[in-house]
This record gives structure tokens, sequence and C-alpha cells, in this order.
């Protein structure tokens, strides 16, 4: 065929000098695991969004294939698609020749922050995520003049004001006038014999969303389990692990393994489930870690969840409890941890509670960690979508596993002015143990 | 080659395009267009030079307008599951994609049926009537993720398709653009189409014949009533008895479903089915329809089953069983990733009751070929899927990996069978097409593609080989093969 006409080449990105290949860094065999078949397409929800094959799980494969062979330079092209990926995992479930998309993505973000060099604003949007996130302490700082603004009734003020960019950062913040989640009483001291349960509290949810970690501890006290906590807590290190900053994410694994390791055989739980996932995946992290490789494998096979262990002590609830409720996934949850019937059973056991499925119940709801504050507009549309979801299904309560997906839906939900009420399941139990009205 | 000249793309073609259809639905950097160079046939690899992500039949009759004007060729996209390569772009620079055009119309319960865009997902349409006890019934294995368009060009079938037919058999009524850009309505809403069976010629045409944007569907009642078994067989040969006891037995089951002991590996590896890893096969029997008499039908199929030689015969409990023996089914193709790293369908037919010869005959070539295969088919309707495990890092071993798929279709048709159940031509078989027709055959059907398309320039070099006996179509098609 006489001259093609010149495609339009991608632009190049900053790279750094002497990049290693991709093939050196990612499992270059657990690419071969991908057929082609293209059964994830629909499970992907970047993919049902952009409608576009770069943007789905067997793309994105696609392209680190032909990163790690050389066929393809890491240009703009190719950073912007794998940056859109939510690392939700919803891939893997869908996917029938079990490829490891989770611990491919991980590996190739690592590969990109190394050799790309992003321009100054992401740099440092990048940069104060990663140094305020995983600290409460200076969260807390960063947040007081919001918290003082509420105070004064001067948030919408503050938010017609600030520039659009920041708007959707303001609207996770939950305003105070929300109800007070009701807080189950502190674990009592149980018999040295009955199973031993220990909460991470994480650093974001500590902050924003403290009363989950404090009923889930209370509703696992509530079923009979011997309540542990943690003498020093750090991040999980999920955050950085999505950002590619292994190193980091490594120091934090093995501070919080020496402390799950003073606990015993203790289930591991967090009301996070990022977090969960994340310590379930130390095992993998710390696979080539001469001192840690086999602590980290156990710790990793403690990680339970809450509806998990309130079924296994056969916990019967004695209130009754009138809502209608929905159930949304939490993407770690359910693809991480493959957690789906135990909540919704936990859920029906209520009586007075019942249970409307939610349409695309495990489609992420956009929140993903920090890509809410990095990806805003992808983000911004998977929340609209879950939220008409929610709504279609009339319910006046959406139960779910995660505080990001809480915060994500619960501001979505505010902007449209929606009486649903967005609870983690630790907070639903609360009500549900303690009463309504207690 | 009689077909019309086709001109290349330019920069001006490039820039009215954009005009029409707004810079995010034109994909023209190679980074990107590299994810589009292949289906689920990834033997054979061609990006196109232009993509084309349109929202509406609009759209896309401007868009071929455009292209006829300047006499360009195009190639129709829907999920790229397909196994033939129906999609890979043979000498077409532009591939339009339907992947936007995913909106359910219309559903009308009161008569049956559903109007959707081309892009739906197979699945979704199920899952869209679902609570109103109906499904749509072609249910191939891909089912969620290929599109009604991709269906459609292919004539897709799945395990259900026994009892209910092919996809032709649902289709009512579709909305066709055509390679000038002129929108057609073919068929209709009802039941009976009178004059020539035009819908009927578009089912199958594998794109060829313009760009499929919405169709009317036929809506099944979900049956009253299902029971689905497991019957256990020591070696395929004794599977495939009791598959022709079955039929000729009367009844028609929903389904029969087989699946060899390569395929059971696999299986077990991903989904821990249940299924015995020692069987030399299994079959997946469901019979569908009025509850009370299905008891009596199910035991009498077990009876068949054990009496052709099944060492063990088991019946799904509850939803839960029935559902896990069908996700393994349904995931077999992919769960074959597991066992090598590369993996070519193929899709053949024969007569029933030479299932137990064509399977002998697979082994062999397997053996002379120093290949895996292994067989997860339809077994009821003789429809076979040999999948050829390979390395694409080996050249030699992909090489015979492509020559023994075309010695399995060379068997099957010497038993009388045929090229495709399912899958279609596409560029995988298109050599052989003159195994089963003839010459004269062969120019029937470019003088039927000729009415809708009369240039060839929808999808071209595809389905049906170039005239002269020249069975081999040259450059550009093998260009990036190998
Ligand atoms: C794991 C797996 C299992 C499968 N199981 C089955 C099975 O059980 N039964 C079966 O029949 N097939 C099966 N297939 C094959 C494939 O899924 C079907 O052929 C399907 O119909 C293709 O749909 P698609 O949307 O992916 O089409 P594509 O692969 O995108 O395209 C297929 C062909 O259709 C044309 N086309 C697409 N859309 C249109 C349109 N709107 N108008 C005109 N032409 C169009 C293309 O040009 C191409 O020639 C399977 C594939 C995989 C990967
Ligand atoms: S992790 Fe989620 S967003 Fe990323 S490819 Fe998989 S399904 Fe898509
Ligand atoms: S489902 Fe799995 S094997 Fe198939 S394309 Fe997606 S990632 Fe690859």
């Amino acid at each position: 065929m006489a001259s093609a006409p010149k495609s339009d080449s991608s632009p190049p990105v900053a790279q750094r000098p002497r990049a290693r290949p991709l093939r050196d860094v990612v499992d270059y065999e657990l690419l071969f695991d991908c057929v082609h078949c293209g059964l994830c397409l629909e499970a992907c929800p970047t993919y049902v969004v952009t409608r576009a094959e770069m943007d789905s799980p067997r793309g994105r494969v696609y392209l680190m294939k032909a990163l790690a062979e050389g066929a393809l330079d890491l240009d703009a092209d190719a950073v912007r698609h794998l940056d859109l990926c939510l690392e939700c995992r919803g891939c893997e479930t869908a996917c029938p020749s079990g490829v490891r998309y989770g611990k491919l993505i991980e590996r190739a973000r690592e590969y990109v922050e190394r050799n790309v060099r992003r321009p100054w604003r992401e740099r440092i949007r990048n940069r104060l995520i990663a140094a305020l996130f995983p600290y409460p302490a200076r969260l807390r700082i960063l947040l007081t003049p919001i918290t003082a603004a509420d105070r004064l009734g001067m948030r919408p003020l503050i938010r017609k004001l600030a520039p659009a960019a920041m708007r959707d950062w303001l609207d996770l913040i939950p305003p105070r006038a929300a109800p007070p989640p009701m807080v189950l009483a502190p674990p009592s001291a149980a018999s040295a014999a009955a199973p031993a349960a220990v909460v991470h509290h994480g650093c974001v949810a500590k902050v924003l969303t403290n009363a989950e970690n404090l009923n889930t501890e209370g509703a696992l006290a509530a079923a009979g389990y011997r309540v542990a906590r943690m003498g020093r807590t750090v991040c999980c290190g999920a955050l950085d692990l999505h950002h590619g900053n292994f190193a980091r994410a490594k120091q934090f694994a093995r501070a919080n393994i020496r402390e799950f390791q003073r606990l015993g055989d203790a289930a591991i739980l967090s009301a996070a489930s990022g977090c969960a996932a994340a310590i379930a995946a130390y095992g993998d992290l710390l696979a080539d870690d001469p001192e840690f490789a086999a602590p980290a494998r156990e710790v990793s096979a403690r990680v339970a969840d809450l509806g998990t262990l309130m079924l296994a002590r056969d916990y019967r609830f004695t209130r009754e409890f009138r809502a209608a409720v929905t159930y949304h996934d939490s993407c770690h949850l359910a693809h991480g941890l493959g957690v789906r019937e135990a909540p919704r059973q936990l859920l029906r056991a209520i009586p007075g509670v019942t249970l409307i499925e939610l349409n695309e119940a495990d489609l992420c709801c956009g929140s993903a960690g920090s890509y809410n504050l990095t990806e805003r507009a992808m983000a911004r549309e998977l929340v609209r979508r879950k939220a008409d979801n929610i709504l279609a299904t009339g319910a006046d309560y959406v139960v779910l596993g995660n505080p990001g997906c809480e915060l994500q839906i619960a501001a979505e939900l505010r902007r449209r002015g929606a009486p649903v009420r967005v609870i983690h399941l630790a907070d639903f139990l609360a009500l549900a143990i303690r009463g309504a009205n207690a | 080659m009689p077909t019309g000249a086709h001109a290349s793309l330019d920069s001006a073609t490039v820039a009215e395009l954009r005009a029409i259809l707004g810079d995010d639905a034109i994909v023209s950097r190679p980074t990107e267009l590299k994810v589009y160079e292949c289906d689920g046939w990834t033997i054979e690899k061609n990006a196109p030079e232009l993509l084309l992500r349109p929202r509406s039949a609009a759209e896309i009759s401007a868009v071929l307008k455009l292209l006829d004007r300047r006499a360009i060729a195009f190639v129709p996209r829907g999920a790229g599951t397909g196994l033939s390569g129906g999609c890979l772009p043979v000498g077409a620079p532009v591939m339009i994609c339907t992947s936007r055009l995913n909106r359910i119309l219309a559903i009308d319960y009161a008569n049956r049926r559903v109007e959707v865009e081309s892009g739906v997902v197979n699945l979704h349409v199920s899952n869209a009537v679902r609570g109103r006890g109906f499904f749509y019934a072609p249910d191939p294995s891909s089912q969620m993720a290929c599109t009604i368009g991709g269906n459609i060009a292919e004539n897709s079938g799945g395990p259900h398709t026994l009892k209910y037919g092919v996809t032709t058999n649902h289709v009512l009524g579709l909305e066709i653009v055509l390679p000038d850009g002129e929108i057609a309505e073919l068929g209709g809403p009802t039941e009976e189409r009178l004059g020539y069976d035009l819908v009927g010629a578009i089912v199958g045409a594998e794109g060829t014949a313009g760009i499929v944007t919405r169709a009317t569907l036929r809506l099944t009642r979900e049956p009253e009533a299902r029971r689905t078994l497991l019957a256990i067989f020591a070696d395929v040969e004794a599977a495939t008895r009791a598959v022709s006891a079955i039929i000729a037995s009367g009844v028609i089951p929903g389904a029969i479903e087989m699946m060899d002991q390569l395929i059971i590996e696999a299986v077990e590896a991903a989904f821990h089915a249940g299924l015995p890893r020692d069987a030399g096969a299994v079959l997946i029997i469901e019979l569908d329809g009025i509850a009370a008499a299905l008891d009596a039908e199910a035991r009498a199929v077990g009876e068949l089953a054990r009496s052709s030689g099944a060492r063990e015969v088991r019946f799904a409990r509850d939803e839960a069983e029935r559902a896990t023996l069908w996700k393994a089914r349904k995931r077999a193709f992919g769960a074959v990733g597991r066992l090598a790293p590369n993996y070519a369908t193929q899709d053949g037919v024969v007569p029933r009751t030479r299932l137990p010869e064509i399977l002998r005959e697979i082994a062999q070539i397997a053996r002379r070929h120093a290949l895996r295969i292994g067989n997860v088919f339809h077994a009821g309707d003789g429809n076979i899927h040999p999948i050829v495990l390979y390395d694409e890092r080996d050249p030699d071993e992909t090489r015979r990996a492509i020559a023994a798929g075309r010695e399995i279709l060379r068997a099957c048709v010497a038993m009388g069978g045929s090229l495709t159940g399912e899958h279609g031509i596409g560029v995988e078989k298109i050599s052989e097409m003159p195994l089963i027709f003839s010459p004269d055959d062969l120019i029937v059907m470019s003088e039927l593609r000729r009415v809708f398309d009369p240039a060839q320039r929808a999808n071209p070099n595809k389905v049906i080989p170039a005239p002269g006996g020249c069975v081999e179509v040259a450059a550009p098609r093998r260009q990036a093969a190998l």
C-alpha cells in the first residue's frame, strides 16, 4: 500500500537516563498467563466508562508486555493508560486464566515512577499525599482549618471560593453535622481461651473515621473475641504500593509484622479493606527478604474480615432493626480478599433488615486509595454511576467495608442532597446491636 | 482481484473524520493502536492505521459515506473476543469499533423482544430481562464480554444452541449501515419475514456487508426448572457413546458439553469445581422444561450415561452447584491459559456419530506435531473445539500449532463435517474454504456479498478467498504473524 499516512506519534515523556527495561521489573512470565480472551473487559471500571481497549485489563497487560519486550517506548500514552488503572482488581475476579493483575500493575507502577519525570504539579501533589496520608498527626493538623470553618458554618463559603480541583477534595471530608456514629462499648476482658483478634487502626481511617475501628473491636468483642490492641501502628503500606514506592512500603510492612508477631496468633482485621488486602499481600511483598519472608507469610495468612468472624461465632442479633439496606462491595474486600457473601449473610441475619441487591455492586466507586485525588474526572464518573445504582434500589442505608468508599460515596450523595445514609459495616452492626435509639 | 481499488488513508481524510466524530472518538497514535492489533486469535497481528469510536448509527453513516468517497476500506470490531481473526485489519486501514453503541433501547415483554444497539454485551441483554423471567438464548462462553454485533457477524452459538438454536434463530430484524453509508432496516419486529430473508444473509457475514448498528432480538422464557448433571467417564469414547445414546432416545437436553482430561486439569487448577482429575472425560448435561417431568427425564438420562460406560453420575443439588459446573465450562478456554503461554482454539463440526473418530484423529495429529491439544466442546451438535497449546516465543512450535489446526479442519471436512461451528472463518480459515465450497459456490457467495458491498471495502480479504484457485492469500495478512 502506497504512502501510509504518518500516524501521529505519542508524545514522549521525560525519562530518566539508563532505564532498565520493564522486563527486569515485572515478573515477565506472569504476563503470559493472559490469553487475550477479553472476558475481563466489562469487569473493568475504566473500560466501562471509556469503552476503549487501552483502558481495559487486557489492553494494559498488552501494553506492559510490549514495554517489557521493548516493542514500545514508555511514552505519554502508555503512562496515561497505566495511571488510569484503579488497581481495583475487578479483572482478577473476571479472569479465567488466573492473571495476577494486581501484582503486575504494582511493579509496572514502580517502573513508571522510577523512569518518568512527572510534571511539577503532579510531583508536588504526589509528594504531599505521600508525606501526609500515612501520618495521622500530620493529617489532623491539615484538617484543623476545615474543622474550624465547619464550626463557624463557613464550609459553603470556602467551597465556593475554592478552585474546582479543590472542591472534590473538600467534599470528601465529612461535615460536622453528620450524625456521630454509634460507638460500641470498649471490649471488656474476655477469657484467655477466647479466640483473639486485632484491628489495625490505619492512618487516614484513624483521623476521619475512627468510630469504625472502635465498632469493629466492639462487634468482635460482642461475638466473644478477645480483642488485642497493637502497641505501635504504622501505615499498612498500601498507598506506597499504589504509587510505586516499594522501599517505604516494605519498611512499613516490617514494622507492622513485628507488632503482629508480638500478638501471637490473633486474627488480623482492618476497617479499611484496602489495608487488610495490603497486609494479606505482605507474604508476596517480602518474599525475598531473608529475615521477614516467613513471618510475612504467617501474618498474611492471619488476615480475616469482620463478617466472616461474626458468622464463625454464630453471632445472634437480639434486637429488631427495621431498615432497607443495600450492600456495596469494596474492591479489596471482594476482589482482593474474595469476601462477598459473609457481610451479606450477616446483614440478612439482623431481624428487620431487608437486603436489596445493588446493580454493579462490585464495580469500583472511584475512591481507590488516593485515586480520587489524582484522577478526579474518572473518579467522579464512577461515583456518579455508583450513586445512580444506589438510588435505584430505594434503600435507606448503603453498607460497605471501607472508609475510602464511604467518604467518596457519601460526598456524591451529599452533593445530590440524597438522604441515603452511607455506613461502614461495623457502624451498622453497632446500630443493630445497641439499637438505633440507644 | 476484482475488488474495487482501495485507497490509503491520507491526513486530509483523517482531519475530516476528526471533524465528524470529535477528538475523543479518534485513536491515531501507535501506542494506543497497538492494543487493537489482534482479537482472541493471537497468532496474527496487525494494528489498524486509525481507530474510530463512534457513538451512533448516524455517525457511522457519515463516516462510511466519507470512506466510500475516498475508496478507503474498513474493518468493524465489537469486543474483540473473536477467535478467527475476524477483526484483524487485512488491507483495511480504518477500524470502527462499536463498543460505545451500548444502549438497550426498548424491552417489549408482551411481544417477547428487545431492541438493542449492536455494541451491547450479550450477557447484559439477559441481565436486563432476567427479573421478568426471560433470557436471550444464544449464550457463547464469551457472553460476559462479546457484543451482539459480533454475535450477529459470527452467527454465534453456545452450549444451549442444541435446544434453542444459534444467533440467526433469534434475530428478528436489524439496522445496518451499508459500506456506502446508507442506513438500511432489514427484517422487522414480527416473527414472519416476507420476501427474501435478508436478515439471514447478514447474520454470519462477518462484517463483510457493512456495520450492524441495531438489532431486534427474540426473548425466550426462562424454563420453569432445570436439572444439571455431571457424568464421569474413563475415556472420550465412552462419553461420545453416551451423547449418541441420549440424543437417540428422543430427549433434547438444553445442553451437552464435553471436556477431556487436559481441560479438566486446567479447569480444576482454576476453579476447583470438584471434577475428578483422573477422569478421561466428563459430560455436563442440562435438561430444562416443566418441573414435573424433569426428574424422571434426568434419571433416564443418568441411566443412559451409565449404560454407555459412565463410572459415576452426579446431579447438581442446587443453583450454586449448577453455577459452579457452568462456570467451569464457560471459562474453560481461559483456564487453559494456565497450562501454556498461548493457545489457539479450533472450531470444527462433524456428524455427531463420528465424534469418537475425530477425537482419535486429533490425538494422532497432536502426537505427530508434538503438541498438547485439549478438547472442550458442544458434544450435542458435534461442534468440536480442540485447543492447541503453544508458546508464541517458539516460532517452530507456533508453526506446528497452525499446521495441526489445519489438519484437524481437513479431517472434519473429510468426515462429512464443516470448517466452523460458530467462530467464523475470519482470516484463520479462509484458505480452507475451497475444501468445502466449489469455485462456483465461492463465486455465488462473492456475488451475494457484492450486493451489499460492491467495492469490497467492508472487512476486505475475509471469508471468501480470492478467486483463481489461489488458496493462500499473500501479504499483508501474514506479515506480522510469526
Ligand atoms: C473465551 C472465549 C469463548 C468463546 N466461546 C464462544 C462460544 O461458545 N460460541 C461462539 O459462537 N463463539 C465463542 N467465542 C468467539 C467470540 O466470542 C464470538 O465470535 C463473538 O460473537 C465475537 O463477538 P465480539 O463482539 O467480540 O466481536 P469481534 O471479535 O470484535 O468481531 C468478530 C467479527 O464480527 C465483526 N463485527 C463485530 N461487530 C460488528 C458489527 N456491529 N457489524 C458488523 N460486523 C461486526 C468483526 O468485523 C469480526 O469479523 C469465544 C471467544 C472466547 C475468547
Ligand atoms: S485493576 Fe481495576 S481498573 Fe485496573 S485494569 Fe483491573 S479492573 Fe481495570
Ligand atoms: S480475562 Fe484474563 S486472560 Fe482474558 S484478556 Fe483479561 S486478563 Fe487476559
